[in-house]
């Protein structure tokens, strides 16, 4: 088992995912595999952004 | 290679810590539960944040009178897509490494996805809205060259569906043009220039005008567009970077030498962090340790290798 601090990005995104949580209901995320924090459900990856990004098309 | 300037670096931090622009969490939107995946429908209206309508107009200007100016430009927007609206809180310009002339623009995506990362820092539901271009003539509307392209794009898009404005410097500028005004719901005007803005879900045969109405907030990738040609000299390495170092952060700065953008990446001990500051003109190496600031004898200008190196000589000295 693995404990850490949280780094200052993560404290902030957890606090609001719970603050979420407990004033609009909003879902948190967990890793199936080791019970950590993934953010709340409207969350955006990266990946998807970018791949977005990548493929905005030449415009006439 | 670690020459430890401490007094002066310290200051440096100090310094730099009151002149951060330190991105701040959006809040959440009041009343909205973010446990039922939202169902998109049609776009109904964009709403741009007036930081966003000042910068399309003022870079829109001030692009007509540079020497490329009569070629296309643009930007890319980003914001967050609601389930009838899309609202509008960012702009990732074109880029001067854009490819361009009078007929066409094709934007210059690796500086924006650099970009994209270091906004979302604020906010990770924010993601792609669409895009705004310009004509140098009186071509309100999209071409027909760009429903092609924009027709598979938006299935990249939340709702499968994406927000496209068109610049134009068609208008009559008027003395007294003292603020923008509306003509028809999807139109924008202001000395001179034009913002008509559509939208065009999949499998449309055609774009829709899209009404446009302005709220307050910021253009929260303005502070980057003052270093935009750093950043996209720079991208391709940022990113491969990012993609390496998953807890890598950046600071957009401003101080007396200008405006920078400062990359820290953790190391091993809490508080520990190696920072990059890059400049328009150079590339700066730090080693933040037990609270200490060092600066480091280290100028290469390609940021990954330079931080690879100075990863590999802490290695070899812990």
């Amino acid at each position: 088992m693995d404990f850490r601090p949280l780094n200052d990005t993560e404290r902030r995104q957890l606090i609001n995912a719970l603050r979420g949580n407990a004033e609009s209901d909003r879902a948190i995320l967990m890793d199936r595999r080791d019970t950590s924090f993934l953010g709340t459900a409207d969350e955006v990856t990266d990946e998807e952004v970018i791949s977005a990004i990548k493929s905005v098309p030449c415009h006439y | 290679m670690l020459q430890g300037l401490v007094g002066t670096a310290t200051r440096w931090l100090n310094d730099l810590q009151r002149s951060w622009h330190r991105p701040r969490p959006l809040p959440p939107p009041a009343g909205k539960s973010a446990s039922t995946p939202i169902s998109y429908g049609p776009l109904e209206r964009v709403l741009l944040t007036d930081g966003v309508g000042r910068t399309l107009f003022e870079e829109f200007a001030n692009h007509r009178s540079e020497a490329r100016g009569e070629e296309e430009t643009g930007w890319l927007l980003l914001g967050l897509r609601e389930a009838r609206e899309a609202v509008v809180l960012a702009t990732l310009p074109a880029g001067a490494m854009r490819d361009a002339s009078v007929a066409h623009v094709r934007f210059n995506s690796n500086a924006q996805a650099v970009a994209s990362r270091i906004v979302r820092q604020t906010d990770r539901r924010l993601n792609i809205i669409g895009v705004v271009h310009t004509h140098p003539g009186s071509l309100r509307h999209p071409s027909d060259g760009d429903l092609r392209g924009d027709g598979q794009w938006v299935a990249n898009l939340r709702g499968h569906e994406g927000v496209f404005g068109i610049g134009t410097a068609d208008g009559i500028p008027t003395p007294g043009d003292l603020f923008a005004y509306q003509p028809r719901p999807h139109v924008q005007c202001l000395r001179g220039l034009r913002f008509s803005w559509y939208a065009l879900r999949q499998g449309d045969s055609a774009y829709r005008p899209l009404p446009v109405e302005l709220t307050i907030g910021p253009d929260l990738a303005r502070s980057l567009h003052d270093i935009w040609s750093t950043l996209e000299f720079h991208a391709e390495r940022i990113e491969r970077l990012c993609r390496q170092q998953s807890a890598m952060r950046f600071e957009v700065m401003t101080d007396e030498w200008g405006t920078g953008l400062l990359l820290t990446l953790p190391l091993a001990e809490p508080g520990d962090a190696v920072q990059v500051l890059i400049r328009p003109k150079e590339v700066r190496y730090y080693v933040l340790r037990s609270g200490e600031l060092l600066e480091v004898q280290h100028h290469d200008e390609w940021v990954d290798r330079g931080v690879y190196q100075l990863l590999a000589f802490l290695a070899a000295r812990a």
